[in-house]
C-alpha cells in the first residue's frame, strides 16, 4: 500500500543519451543559415561582442601594462628611456635612517633631545655651525658642560668614529641640519676624512670649551 | 570536434601557454629579484628575519593569521593604506625577499599587518596583550584570545620577569601570574620584524610627468 | 536511434558498472559537505561571538576557516565532482567503467588524504597558502588517488564507443587535464622548489583561480550542457555557439589570475593582463549563457516538475552572477573599494557552491535513483534542500554585497578607526551566519535523503524507481522552422 509516488522522487528523462548525441552530431554538420529561424543574425552580434572584446582588452593593456617593466607598480607609470627612473637619493634620506639607528634614542625623533639631559638638535646652534666641530663630537664624543639654545648641560656623547663610515656621518649630519626647520648646508664626506685623518691621534672625547675655539 | 587530438591538444595549449605566459615569464623577470645594496653604508636590504622571528613566521603560519590578516600595503591614492599608518609605501616584490613563505592575504577582517611593529604604540608587552587579550589592548575588537600560547604559574615560585602587567577584568587571577611561553616570544618576535622601513627606488610614488617637468 | 537495446546499456550495463563507485564518491561527498559545512558554520559564529570555542586551539578562527574551506573544496566539491564526472563519462562515452575496484581504492586514498589533511590544518600543520593550506604529507596521497581518477577518466573517453564528442565531454576532459597540472604546479613552486619573495602569491593566485575556472566551472557546465537537453528533451540551443564558447571562456579563464592580486606587490602587468583576461571571457559567459538559457525559454514550467532542472538553473544563475563579480572585481576602480572585503569571499563562493555545488546537487538527485534503483526516499526533504540552497545562496549573496561595500568603504576612510569598522560589521556577520545557517540544514536534508535512500534494508527497498523509456530527441528543424 503505497502512497501515490512524488514526483521529485525520481527524475525522468526527456531523451536518451543515444539520441542526444546524434542530433547534436547532425546539427554541428549543419550551417546555421540552414537552421533558419534568424539564427545566423546571432553570430554577428557575438563577433562584434568578441571583437570590442578583444579590441577595449587590448587597448587597456596597452595603457596599463607598463611596458611589462618588472619594477614598475603603478600603472599610470610608463617606464622611462635608459631603465626605471631612479629617484634622486639626497645625503638627508640616507642619513635619516643613521639617525633612527643610532640617534634618536637620546636626541629623540623630534630633535628635542630630553630637557636637562640630552641637548636638542633642532634649532641647535651648534648643528647649524661649524662642521669642524660637530664633525669632531661624533668621531670622538663629548664630555662635560655645554650650552645650548642657551641651557646648560653636563653629560656624555659616545664616540662614533669606530661605529660610522665617512659617508654615514656626513649623512646624518646632513640629516640633522637640514631637519626640524634647520637650514645648514650639507656635510661631505671628504670634509669628515680630513678631519678623521687631522684627529687620527685623540682618544678622549672632546670637551666644549676646546670646540669652541675652532670657530662657530 | 570529433577529434579527440585536437580537443587533447587545444587543452594543453591552454593551460601551457598560461603557465609560460604568467608564471614563467614572472619568475624570469622578478624571480632573480636580490637584496638592494644602499650605496651609502653597503647594507643589504631587506635584512633576513632572525633566527626566533623566522620561528615566529612558522607560527604565524600555523595559527592562519592570513585569514584575517593582510600584509601587503597598497600606494598612496589606491586605498587608504598609507592613511590608515599601516605603512609609509606602498608593498614591492622586493619587501618579501625576508620571508620564506609570503603570505600577504586576502582579506582584511583584522587591520593589515605589514608594518605592524612601526606603529608608535607597537612594543612587545602590546603584542604580548593583544594575543593573550585582544580587548585589554584593543577594545572592540573581535580578534579572538590567543591564550593557548601564555602559562598560567603560580605567582609564588620566583615572579618572571617576562610575566604580563595586567590590570583590571584582564588581571590573571590572585596567586597566578601569565607568561608567555616559546611560541608566543616566537610570534611576537615577528611582529615585532613587520617594519619595511627601507625606501627601494621602485617602492617610490609615481609622480606624473606634468609636476616632474621643473626638475629635469 | 531510439533502440531499446542501447536504452538498456544506458540504464543497466553502464549504471551497474558506475554504482559502486559514484556512490562511494557521493558518499564521502555528502559526508564532506555536512562537516565542511558545519565547521564554516562555527567559523562564521565566531566572527560575531569570539569567545565561541574560545580559548581551543584548534579551532581558533585562523584554523576552523580554512579546515572549512578545505573539507568543502577538497572533501565535498572534488569528490562529488569524481561522481558526478566519471558517471557523465561514461554515459556520453557509451562505455562501462571498467575495474570500478581500482577507483574505489582512489576513493580511499583520496579521502584519506582530506582527512588527514584537514585534521593536519586544525593541530598546526596548515601552509596558509589559500586552498593549499593541507599540509604537505598529504600531498602524495591526492595525488596517487586522482592519478587513478583522472586515467580512469581519460580511459573511459579513449575507449569511447560513440562518434561524437559531446559538449559535455569536452569540459570534463579539459577539466581532467587541467586540474592536475595546476596542482602539481602550484606544489612544486611553493613547496618542492619555491619561488622567492611576491611569485609565492601570485602562484597561489594562479591556481585558486585554476581550480574555481578550469576544475570546478568546467564540471559544472558539463551538468548544465547535460541535463538540460536530457530532462526537457530538446536540443541545445544556438548549438553552433558551444565551441566558440568553450575556447573562449578556458583560454580567458587560465590567464585571468593576476586580476586577484591588483594593488599588490607585483608589478603592475600582471594585475593588468589578468583584467583583460576578464574582458574576454565576457563573450564566453554571454555564448555559455546563450546556448544555456536559450534551450530553458519557453519551458520554465518545467522547473517545476523536475528538481534536478531546478538546480541547474540555479547553478546557472550563479554562474553568471559569479562571472560578472569577478569581471566587476577585476577593473582597478571597483578593485580599491572591495578586493580585501567579504565580496572577495563571495567571488569564491558564488562559484564553488553557487554556480558548481547546485548543479552537483541536482547531478545527485538524478544519478543516484539510476544507480541504486530506488527512487528518493523523501521528496519533502528534497523539496527543503532546493528550498534552503536557494533561500540560503539569495540572503548570502545579498548580506555579502552589502557588507562588503560598506567594509570597503569604512576601510578606505583613514578617518574611521578599526574597532568601529568592526563594530559595523557586527550585524552583517550575524546575517552571514543565518544564510549560512540555511544551507547547512539544506546540507542535513540532503544526506538524511540519502543515507535513507541509499540504505538498502526498510521500506525504502520496496520502492523501485520505474523509469519511463527515455524517448529520442527529435530535431529542432522539424518543430517548425520550415
Amino acid at each position: 500500500m503505497n502512497p501515490p509516488p512524488d514526483k521529485h522522487t525520481l527524475e525522468q528523462a526527456g531523451a536518451s543519451d543515444e539520441s542526444i548525441r546524434q542530433v547534436h552530431t547532425q546539427l554541428a554538420h549543419e550551417k546555421p543559415e540552414q537552421a533558419g529561424g534568424g539564427y545566423a543574425a546571432y553570430p554577428l552580434v557575438l563577433l562584434g561582442l568578441m571583437c570590442s572584446s578583444i579590441f577595449f582588452g587590448s587597448i587597456y593593456l596597452a595603457h596599463y601594462s607598463s611596458h611589462f617593466d618588472p619594477l614598475i607598480y603603478n600603472e599610470n607609470a610608463k617606464p622611462v628611456a635608459g631603465g626605471p627612473a631612479v629617484p634622486v637619493v639626497t645625503p638627508a634620506m640616507l642619513g635619516k635612517r643613521v639617525y633612527t639607528n643610532i640617534c634618536m634614542t637620546c636626541h629623540q625623533q623630534n630633535g628635542q633631545g630630553q630637557a636637562g639631559v640630552y641637548p636638542p638638535l633642532a634649532g641647535s646652534e651648534w648643528a647649524q655651525g661649524s662642521e669642524e666641530r660637530i664633525i669632531r663630537i661624533v668621531l670622538h664624543g663629548l664630555s662635560g658642560p655645554i650650552t645650548v639654545e642657551g641651557k646648560e648641560f653636563n653629560n656624555a656623547m659616545t664616540p662614533l668614529g669606530t661605529v660610522l663610515k665617512d659617508e654615514q656621518i656626513a649623512n646624518v649630519l646632513s640629516f640633522v641640519r637640514q631637519e626640524w626647520g634647520n637650514t645648514a648646508p650639507e656635510v661631505k664626506a671628504e670634509t669628515v676624512a680630513r678631519i678623521r685623518a687631522e684627529t687620527a691621534s685623540r682618544t678622549q672625547p672632546w670637551t666644549a670649551a676646546e670646540l669652541e675655539k675652532l670657530g662657530k | 570536434m570529433k577529434n579527440g587530438l585536437t580537443l587533447f591538444l587545444g587543452v594543453f595549449a591552454t593551460l601551457a601557454l598560461s603557465w609560460a605566459g604568467v608564471l614563467l615569464t614572472a619568475q624570469r623577470q622578478f624571480g632573480g629579484l636580490a637584496q638592494y645594496k644602499d650605496p651609502a653604508d653597503e647594507s643589504l636590504n631587506p635584512a633576513a628575519l632572525s633566527g626566533i622571528a623566522d620561528q615566529g613566521r612558522m607560527v604565524y603560519q600555523d595559527l592562519g593569521c592570513v585569514s584575517c590578516h593582510t600584509q601587503q600595503v597598497r600606494r598612496e591614492g589606491f586605498g587608504a593604506d598609507i592613511g590608515r599608518g599601516w605603512g609609509t609605501r606602498q608593498s614591492v616584490a622586493r619587501d618579501y625577499l625576508r620571508e620564506k613563505t609570503v603570505l600577504i592575504g586576502q582579506a582584511r577582517l583584522g587591520p593589515d599587518l605589514r608594518n605592524a611593529a612601526a606603529r608608535p604604540y607597537a612594543d612587545a608587552e602590546y603584542f604580548y596583550n593583544l594575543l593573550y587579550a585582544p580587548q585589554s589592548v584593543a577594545p572592540g575588537t573581535n580578534m579572538p584570545s590567543y591564550d593557548f600560547l601564555f602559562d598560567v604559574r603560580p605567582a609564588s615560585d620566583q615572579p618572571s620577569p617576562h610575566a604580563l602587567r595586567l590590570t583590571g577584568r584582564f588581571a590573571p587571577a590572585p596567586g597566578t601570574q601569565i607568561v608567555p611561553s616559546r611560541r608566543a616570544d616566537e610570534l611576537v618576535a615577528y611582529l615585532l620584524s613587520l617594519k619595511d622601513t627601507y625606501d627601494y627606488p621602485e617602492a617610490r610614488p609615481f609622480v606624473e610627468p606634468k609636476q616632474k617637468e621643473g626638475g629635469h | 536511434m531510439n533502440s531499446p537495446d542501447n536504452n538498456r546499456l544506458e540504464q543497466q550495463e553502464i549504471d551497474a558498472s558506475a554504482k559502486w563507485p559514484v556512490l562511494t564518491f557521493l558518499g564521502s561527498a555528502l559526508c564532506w559537505l555536512v562537516l565542511g559545512g558545519a565547521l564554516q558554520l562555527g567559523a562564521a559564529l565566531q566572527l560575531h561571538t569570539p569567545a565561541f570555542l574560545g580559548g581551543c586551539e584548534w579551532f581558533t578562527y585562523g584554523r576552523l576557516a580554512p579546515a572549512a574551506q578545505n573539507a568543502l573544496v577538497y572533501g565535498w566539491g572534488m569528490n562529488a565532482a569524481f561522481g558526478f564526472g566519471l558517471w557523465l563519462m561514461a554515459r556520453l562515452s557509451a562505455s562501462a567503467l571498467r575495474h570500478g575496484g581500482w577507483l574505489f581504492v582512489a576513493a580511499q586514498f583520496w579521502n584519506l588524504g582530506i582527512t588527514l589533511g584537514v585534521l593536519g590544518i586544525l593541530t598546526g600543520a596548515s601552509t596558509s597558502f589559500e586552498l593549499l593550506e593541507l599540509p604537505r604529507f598529504v600531498t602524495v596521497l591526492l595525488l596517487v588517488a586522482y592519478a587513478l581518477i583522472g586515467l580512469w577518466a581519460v580511459s573511459t573517453f579513449c575507449l569511447r564507443n560513440t562518434e561524437h564528442v559531446y559538449v559535455s565531454q569536452w569540459y570534463l576532459f579539459g577539466a581532467a587535464f587541467w586540474f592536475p597540472w595546476l596542482y602539481t604546479v602550484a606544489q612544486v613552486m611553493l613547496f618542492q622548489a619555491p619561488v622567492r619573495g611576491a611569485l609565492q602569491p601570485l602562484v597561489n593566485a594562479w591556481y585558486v583561480n585554476g581550480l574555481y575556472g578550469l576544475w570546478f566551472v568546467p564540471v559544472a557546465l558539463a551538468a548544465a550542457y547535460y541535463f538540460l537537453p536530457k530532462i526537457l528533451g530538446r536540443p541545445l540551443n544556438y548549438f553552433y555557439l558551444p565551441a566558440a564558447g568553450f575556447w573562449c571562456l578556458v583560454v580567458a579563464t587560465a590567464f585571468s589570475g593576476g586580476s586577484r592580486l591588483i594593488g599588490g606587490p607585483v608589478p603592475s602587468w600582471v594585475a593588468t593582463l589578468g583584467t583583460v583576461a576578464n574582458f574576454v571571457a565576457v563573450p564566453a559567459v554571454v555564448m555559455i549563457s546563450m546556448t544555456l538559457f536559450g534551450t530553458l525559454a519557453g519551458r520554465y514550467a518545467a522547473l517545476k516538475e523536475s528538481i534536478t532542472l531546478r538546480f541547474v538553473f540555479l547553478g546557472l544563475l550563479g554562474f553568471v552572477a559569479a562571472s560578472l563579480l569577478n569581471f566587476a572585481l577585476s577593473l582597478r576602480s571597483v578593485a580599491v573599494l572591495l578586493q580585501f572585503t567579504l565580496v572577495g569571499e563571495l567571488r569564491d563562493w558564488l562559484l564553488f557552491y553557487g554556480c558548481f555545488s547546485t548543479m552537483m546537487f541536482g547531478a545527485a538527485y538524478f544519478i543516484v535513483p539510476r544507480l541504486t534503483g530506488r527512487a528518493w526516499r523523501s521528496g519533502a526533504l528534497v523539496r527543503a534542500h532546493c528550498g534552503a540552497t536557494a533561500l540560503g545562496l539569495v540572503v548570502l549573496t545579498v548580506t555579502l554585497l552589502a557588507a562588503g561595500w560598506q567594509q570597503g568603504k569604512l576601510l578606505n576612510d583613514p578617518a574611521v578607526p578599526f574597532a568601529d569598522l568592526t563594530k559595523a560589521m557586527l550585524p552583517w556577520f550575524t546575517a552571514r551566519s543565518v544564510a549560512l545557517m540555511l544551507l547547512a540544514v539544506g546540507h542535513l536534508a540532503f544526506f538524511v535523503n540519502f543515507c535513507w535512500s541509499v540504505c538498502p534494508f526498510g521500506s525504502a527497498a520496496e520502492a523501485p524507481a520505474e523509469f519511463h523509456l527515455p524517448p529520442a530527441m527529435s530535431l529542432p528543424a522539424k518543430e517548425g522552422h520550415a
